[in-house]
């Protein structure tokens, strides 16, 4: 049989994409084995890649059970022997092993970064046949033709080692401290109540889930103060202008009655003016976290969301690869070719052929680097499918960020009129665009404020129209949203940029957390409370970053694996010690907070009938039926009651009916779309749709 | 001893530690209302009630204590 390079890559798309690209006709034939794709290509020699899907092995303890800790022994395995739900990984498996057989070269093509390169290492290890240390590596940043022939030519001639290495000691630090915390936890909550819950925490989650609870505890015990602001109307040229008084914040009401006494009906001077240029500079490319946070601002797409978004666009090859921390753009992605494939979509033509139309094109780079890859670029090709909105959405804002990188700052001019009334001063504040710049590139995500000014002079006299008095409390720290979550844990150096999305989304399932404006539970309250009583040393800050650098420095060979692990073994073993031994203690306290929680899921909202109770989803003792009660009933105060439908979930909204203000809740019926229930049946939506 | 408000353990003054920190501050934040607007201690404690603003602990322990107003005034 005819021998052949085995190519090995991440997704299916990924595998598709490079066959094409090196195939010599650029038609590579699609096969499938056991419904598993896989394609074959001609070049110098035959070539068939195959794809994975994500990781195909993972981290396993030594012996059979769950319901036991500490575990300190464990494996690699396929993921069908450790996960409910895998199966498909065995056929999977079987067509990668089958191939490998007649193949005499092998290939990693997966992604260049620590998951991809232990991917590809975990198949040609232990589905090739220990074949890692023969294999050749493929590294690219993009999917287009161009790029993945260059990088088939140019390929490395081994494995990164060191990145492997990287991913296997995260992979079983983060083994080991999940699986350890989270039954400790689970364990101590089942032997008190005998009832199962899945509690979980991790070397990331909880000291993430710490950040939270800090700000909640701020928020929540949090007491305003009074405070003044003074604003005048004054009028020049017949128009009316908001004015500012110098004092942003007056303290005392007294202070700020006896300014207005004192600006009441008196005339207006202008004292000085103040006119300043200022330099406003582009904003850097994108790595993913501000790719990320600048699409929760502009979307409001979750960090996961965008991330599953970015994907998609690198495996068609619509931009480069999203996973990178990199704000620099290196001369070899070939900024010209970029903008000028561009240039073939009518919405960037103009905006294209203006940057070319340069003599030089240098992008204003950030300061983080990214040793794989360079920051997020378009690759020029333009959408081959018509993409989905948000798809749409995410591709413009990477290309309009790629262009305005290349533009001049912005020039813009603030002037400042200080007018004299009476003694006191007030601000007459204009802003305006000289050059708008890069602003220009980035138009409908950038807001940049124009306020334009009259024509005065210094020595003018106004009128002033009115003195406002503001009252005003000092407000709370706001809420995290995932956007901002994100950025903080990129801030404090935790986790990874591959792992903080998918981190923050566990916190929502085990249902830590709740809403957008993130508002921690009591579950998440009290589940960080026994981690911080009984081990604060795996929600310390300090320690997550520091466990995480040294893994970085294992990337750089500046650090070995068995060091780091046998550190976090040690972190762990007393920890886990402590938690055996108050472990009464833990599961009490714990499952008195699973059931507040279970409880708390089941609130729809304040009784609108006794303006005190509230109202809950009940089930009927004689029926078995569900239907809504208020908690008064129990104390015979209240016995207002509604009905509900039988099938399907129930869950309360959080919010109000816009009709008559009584609470909503979601009905969820499978095989129908979820539909809004106002429960109260004297609601006017109803009475309205009767007639 | 459980908190006066909540079913916590009671660290200080009957208070649990999330309740005793909000207490804190209805205490630390009372010079400023003092001295900004001249309020009362009834006065300032019914303001924060019904400001919105105010933290659900803040709030809990300050309807607390405008129930035992009298006392309170005497040790402040």
């Amino acid at each position: 049989m005819e021998s052949y390079t085995l190519i090995v890559t991440e997704k299916p798309d990924a595998a598709m994409r490079i066959a094409s690209a090196l195939d010599k006709k650029g038609k590579a034939k699609k096969l499938e084995d056991n419904g598993v794709p896989y394609y074959v290509a001609y070049r110098d020699k035959k070539i068939v890649v195959v794809p994975a899907l994500g990781h195909l092995y993972t981290v396993t303890e030594e012996s059979k059970g769950r319901n036991y800790y500490p575990v300190f022994n464990y494996r690699w395995v396929p993921r069908y022997v450790a996960e409910r739900g895998a199966k498909h990984i065995q056929t999977w498996l079987k067509t990668i092993s089958k191939l490998a057989e007649n193949a005499d070269t092998f290939i990693s093509a997966c992604d260049y970064d620590i998951e991809g390169s232990l991917i590809g290492y975990c198949i040609l290890k232990y589905t090739c046949g220990e074949k890692e240390n023969v294999s050749k590596r493929m590294k690219y940043s993009t999917l287009t033709k161009k790029e993945l022939e260059n990088s088939y030519e140019k390929m490395l001639p081994h494995l990164n080692f060191s990145l492997i290495e990287a991913g296997r000691t995260r992979h079983e630090v983060d083994w080991l401290y999940g699986v350890n915390l989270s039954r400790a936890l689970t364990i101590a909550a089942r032997n008190w109540s005998g009832k199962y819950a899945t509690l979980s925490t991790g070397r990331v989650q909880g000291p993430t889930l710490k950040f939270l609870v800090a700000r909640e505890k701020e928020i929540r015990s949090f007491v305003p103060t009074p405070y003044w602001e003074i604003k005048a109307e004054v009028e020049i040229n017949g128009t009316t202008f908001e004015v500012e008084y110098e004092k942003g914040i007056i303290e005392t009401k007294h202070e700020a009655k006896s300014i207005i006494e004192a600006c009441k009906g008196k005339e207006g001077l202008i004292e000085k003016i103040n006119v300043r240029q200022f330099k406003q500079m582009p904003p850097t490319p994108f790595d993913l976290g501000t790719l990320q946070s600048e699409a929760y601002g502009l979307f409001g797409y979750t960090p996961r969301r965008t991330l599953n978004i970015a994907q998609r666009l690198y495996l068609d090859a619509l931009i480069s690869y999203p996973r990178t921390s990199s704000q620099k753009l290196p001369p070899a992605i070939n900024y010209e070719a970029i903008l000028k494939n561009l240039s073939k979509a009518a919405q960037y033509r103009k905006l294209a052929e203006e940057l070319l139309a340069k003599p030089e094109l240098k992008p204003k780079e950030g300061k983080k680097e990214d040793p794989a890859h360079p920051a997020i670029y378009p690759t020029g090709n333009l959408p081959e499918r018509v993409l989905s909105e948000p798809e749409r959405r995410i591709w413009d804002l990477v290309v309009r960020r790629f262009m305005a990188v290349f533009e001049e700052p912005a020039i813009r001019q603030s002037m400042k009129a200080v007018i004299l009334v009476n003694g006191h001063r007030f601000y007459l504040r204009g802003r305006r665009t000289l050059k708008e710049g890069w602003l220009h590139f980035y138009e409908p995500y950038v807001r940049s404020e124009e306020v334009i000014l009259p024509d005065i002079k210094e020595g003018e006299k106004i009128n002033v129209k009115r003195v406002i008095l503001e009252d005003k409390f000092t407000k709370p720290p706001p809420r995290y949203n995932p956007g901002s979550l994100l950025k903080k844990m990129e801030e404090m150096g935790i986790g990874t940029k591959a792992t903080r999305a998918d981190i923050i989304q566990t916190l929502y399932d085990r249902k830590y957390v709740r809403d957008e404006r993130i508002v921690v539970t009591d579950l998440g309250f009290e589940v960080l409370e026994v981690l911080e009583k009984y081990c604060p040393k795996v929600v310390s800050i300090k320690l997550t970053r520091e466990l995480e650098e040294r893994m970085d420095k294992i990337q750089m060979n500046s650090e070995r694996r068995e060091n780091v692990l046998i550190d976090a073994i040690d972190i762990l073993k007393p920890t886990l010690e402590e938690l055996k031994e108050k472990e009464e203690e833990i599961g009490e306290q714990l499952s008195k907070a699973i059931k507040r929680a279970r409880l708390e899921d089941r609130i729809v909202g304040t009784c609108p009938i006794c303006g005190t109770g509230k109202l809950m989803i009940l089930y009927s003792r004689k029926t078995g039926k569900r239907f809504i009660g208020c908690t008064n009933y129990f104390k015979g105060v209240c016995n207002a009651s509604f009905p509900l439908p039988q099938k399907g979930t129930v869950t309360p909204l959080r919010r109000n009916c816009r009709e008559c203000g009584w609470p909503l809740v979601q009905v969820r019926i499978k095989g129908k779309r979820p539909w809004t229930l106002c429960f109260n049946p004297n609601c006017p939506s109803k009475e309205r749709r009767k007639t | 001893m459980k908190c006066v408000i909540c079913n916590r353990e009671a660290v200080k003054k009957g208070y649990c530690e999330l309740h005793f920190k909000a207490y804190n501050n209805i205490i630390e934040k009372y010079d400023v209302w003092k001295k900004s607007s001249e309020a009362s201690w009834k006065e300032y404690l019914n303001s924060i009630i019904k400001n919105p603003l105010t933290g659900e602990w803040a709030r809990e322990v300050a309807e607390y204590l405008i129930k035992t107003v009298e006392n309170d005034v005497e040790k402040i």
